[in-house]
């Protein structure tokens, strides 16, 4: 029959183009920088935070973090997860020199392993990351250039007021989950201070980011606020007190200025740290960190869990 | 040992003033570079720096913030930027037949920037950490082929683009453990702490570095940056030294200095496919064994040093012979057009490929490298290599057989003490083997014109490098290459280089 080829004909078009139309309309997500865990400056103490004790004389630190997190990004459509950058190992290489109150610092970040799976969510196609040593040997990632300064206070004072500023130099492939892709800066308030064995930290600041993919489900909508605070016990190990150690947690967070505290634009991340540290006034003193937390708020690039490790050689020189 | 001779710097006097005009160009250099994208970096060591130089470490040493003489840690860098221009060539065919390896007779420029920062540090006696970050933009000839031994510009790289990429160039652990004898002085220098070491004592080396930064190190030709342009003097052109496509890798080595005489010993990891990035890590089945004798003497009152190389590869390369006998079995099928597994993309249809006979195959070579000071700062130098030439090129380049020589001094005699000017010969042979597979049509990684008339290929170089306020040169160059690519039918060819060099 005539009319039933027609409407057979007219149902296949309309399917063809309807298929067609839901394939134009999935987008392939490109990638991002998934790394929540802003490591502070070496030899700034904490992981995240910056103590601000800059003692006065010309002083510098080297210092290697090793880091994993699980599950650092994993979309969920409601009826399953995808974890789109399940493995995350780094390691960063930093190097500080510090003057008066100021500290000067590079960062350089080595991707030992970036893997996880790719899935649809929505109208986007995701491919996750393939990184590993062996097809990636040379690998380094954003380098970080940064400043900070202490304004109030004294390097052991009761309240240190400061600022720091960071300029992140954009290298690599968006598709390895590394990188924006783009140039990023951080403006941060930076407080810290020392009462008897009560130490503490935290930051308030903005990263300008200018990577907005708020299209995409999960993904950077450009500039964020950032927030963080530390507080721990520092206990002399050793009888002469020359060596401590510092205990205590570390939360630390993100939030897209355009979906601010948003459910699904917001990262709240927590580590607890344990450091011990040299404490002498001269020479070359060596901290060696121990961090492990979990995300908080999962969302936004915040992991399931992470480890941290980090060994600092530094040299104060009180002036 | 002999001590490396000085590099090229000025007085003193004016330091202050002149530094921030230096730091300036330096910076707006620095700036051009990654702004332009205009820019492989050289894996072969750098040059030493002199008290003379301005440098962090000397500025900090003069305000009496730092000890060079026995360091904890050192900072340096570089910036180096290398233009070379081609002019057109005769050339009777370019990638006949479908290969894709030809050096294009057109005229064309290519470049190189560089940027390298150098970080050690002492972890504990004996003991030093060193990571060297760089930046590389680059645009090669012809995308880097059509040449063999005598690749233009020594910093190109396999894997380069022209916008910028940062990379961890080396990442490597060195022990010292002395066994007495007389002190020796190490002056602080990019990768290099200052120290006083046992004149008999085994050095040990592990990571991420290039073979280049322990064996077949020259006095002579010294830091590339500082000397000659073109590969054929960077070291031996047919060493086909294990390395990835930027010519690092990682490994380990040992060395054993023993009053005038020094034995080197390294194994390092090759590339997974020839000329890739990625590495394979399986050291005990895949690697490129290095062994080096060096012996250091005084004649007439100058220094000057012979050292014996020899290497074994042990690699996924393929053989020219059963290249060549796959083909002849199987033409319709086993041709560089039909590649079904890595291949350079030949789309030669009657032509043989390696891509249908790599397997674990070895390669060999024995090579000889001498120098000679003639004066305090004039010396000469002298390289020659033998390949097996039974295999392809796996990292380096596709020479089975090189030589090269020439001479280099410092403008003493004309009162520009840190003036650089050099003359050298390089020469680089296939073996009959090679020749008959690129002959019917076949490429090995950057050479193949789908045809061939054997020659060896040839470069003759001479460059003068003028010292410009105490860290910064500029360098004119220019390089006659014949038959390249080994083909009697094309060229020679004219290239015209500068250089801005500058280290702090």
């Amino acid at each position: 029959m005539p009319s039933s080829s027609w409407r057979c004909a007219l149902g296949s078009v309309v399917t063809l183009l309807a298929i067609c139309a839901r394939a134009q309309a999935q987008q392939q997500a490109q990638g991002f920088a998934t790394e929540r865990l802003y490591l502070s400056a070496p030899g700034a103490g904490w992981f995240v935070m910056d103590a601000l004790d800059m003692r006065g004389g010309l002083g510098g630190s080297f210092a290697l973090t090793v880091g994993y997190a699980r599950n650092v990004w994993h979309l969920s459509d409601g009826t399953r997860s995808v974890p789109i950058v399940s493995d995350q190992a780094v390691a960063d290489l930093g190097a500080a020199v510090t003057y008066d109150r100021w500290r000067l610092y590079v960062n350089f970040e080595m991707p030992l392993v970036i893997k996880g799976q790719g899935g649809t969510i929505g109208d986007r196609s995701f491919s996750g990351p393939s990184v590993d040593l062996g097809s990636n040997p040379d690998t380094l990632t954003d380098a970080r250039i940064g400043v900070d300064m202490r304004i109030v206070g004294t390097a052991a004072s009761r309240f240190r007021l400061g600022a720091g500023a960071q300029l992140f130099v954009p290298n690599g492939n968006r598709s390895e989950y590394a990188t924006d892709g783009t140039y990023r800066g951080m403006g941060r308030v930076l407080f810290a201070g020392d009462e008897g064995a009560v130490t503490y930290a935290g930051q308030l600041g903005i990263h300008l980011r200018p990577l907005n993919d708020t299209s995409a489900p999960g993904t950077p909508r450009g500039s964020e606020l950032l927030f963080g605070a530390a507080l721990g016990a520092k206990l002399p190990v050793s009888p002469s007190g020359s060596t401590a150690i510092v205990v205590g947690p570390e939360v630390f967070g993100a939030t897209a200025l355009r979906d601010f505290f948003g459910s699904t634009a917001t990262a709240l991340e927590a580590l607890l740290s344990a450091r011990l540290e040299g404490t002498g006034e001269e020479g070359l003193q060596l901290r060696v960190k121990l961090a492990g937390g979990a995300g908080v708020h999962q969302q936004f690039g915040a992991p399931d869990w992470r480890v941290v490790f980090s060994i600092e050689a530094f040299n104060h020189n009180a002036r | 040992m002999i001590n490396v001779p000085p590099n090229v710097r000025c007085s003193r006097a004016s330091r202050g003033a002149r530094m921030f005009v230096r730091l300036l160009c330096l910076g707006a250099a620095t700036q051009v570079l990654l702004v332009s994208e205009s820019a492989r970096a050289q894996a072969a060591p750098p040059a030493g720096h002199e008290e003379e130089a301005f440098d962090f470490m000397n500025l900090l040493s003069h305000h009496g913030l730092h000890n060079l003489d026995d360091e904890s840690w050192n900072a340096y860098g570089q910036f180096t930027y290398i233009s070379s221009w081609k002019l057109a060539f005769q050339a009777p065919y370019t990638n006949a037949n479908g290969s894709i390896n030809s050096l294009v007779p057109d005229a064309e420029r290519s470049f190189t920037g560089t940027f390298t920062l150098f970080f050690g540090l002492r972890l504990w006696p004996g003991a030093e950490a060193y990571f060297v970050p760089e930046v590389i933009s680059e645009r090669g000839l012809s995308q880097i082929r059509g040449l063999g031994g005598s690749i233009q510009n020594f910093e190109l790289q396999k894997t380069g683009s022209e916008t910028p990429q940062l990379y961890r160039a080396r990442l490597f652990l060195r022990q010292t453990i002395g066994f007495g004898g007389e002190r020796v002085v190490k002056t602080s220098n990019p990768m290099q702490l200052g120290t006083t070491v046992d004149r008999r004592r085994l050095v040990l080396t592990a990571g991420n570095y290039s073979l280049l930064d322990i064996f077949d190190r020259n006095n002579v030709t010294g830091d590339p940056r500082q000397t000659f342009f073109d590969m054929a003097f960077m070291t031996h052109s047919s060493w086909d030294f294990a390395a990835d496509a930027r010519g690092y890798s990682w490994g380990a080595a040992a060395e054993l200095y023993w009053d005038d005489w020094v034995l080197r010993l390294g194994r390092m990891a090759p590339p997974q496919h020839p000329n890739v990035l990625a590495v394979d890590f399986r050291l005990w089945k895949y690697y490129g064994d290095t062994l080096e004798i060096e012996h250091d003497h005084v004649l007439f009152g100058q220094p000057g040093a012979v050292r014996i190389l020899g290497y074994r590869n042990n690699e996924v390369i393929g053989r020219f012979d059963e290249a060549i006998a796959a083909y002849q079995s199987d033409p319709n099928n086993n041709n560089a057009g039909s590649c079904t597994g890595f291949n350079y993309g030949s789309g030669n249809f009657a032509a043989p490929d390696l891509c249908w006979v790599r397997k674990l195959n070895q390669k060999l070579g024995i090579g000889i490298n001498i120098e000679q000071f003639v004066a305090k700062n004039i010396g000469v130098f002298f390289r020659g290599m033998y390949s097996d030439g039974k295999t392809e090129v796996d990292a380096f380049d596709p020479a089975d057989r090189s030589l090269s020589l020439g001479a280099v001094g410092k403008g003493t005699l004309w009162q520009r003490p840190f003036d650089v000017a050099g003359i050298g010969l390089g020469m680089s042979w296939i073996s009959k083997i090679h020749a008959e597979y690129l002959g019917m049509g076949g490429i090995d990684g950057f050479v193949g014109d789908g045809g061939l008339r054997q020659g060896p290929e040839g470069v003759f170089e001479v460059f003068y490098s003028v010292n410009l306020l105490n860290a910064i040169w500029l360098a004119g160059d220019y390089e006659f290459i014949w038959n390249p690519g080994f083909n009697r039918d094309r060229g020679p060819v004219n290239i015209i280089g500068a250089k801005v060099h500058a280290e702090f």
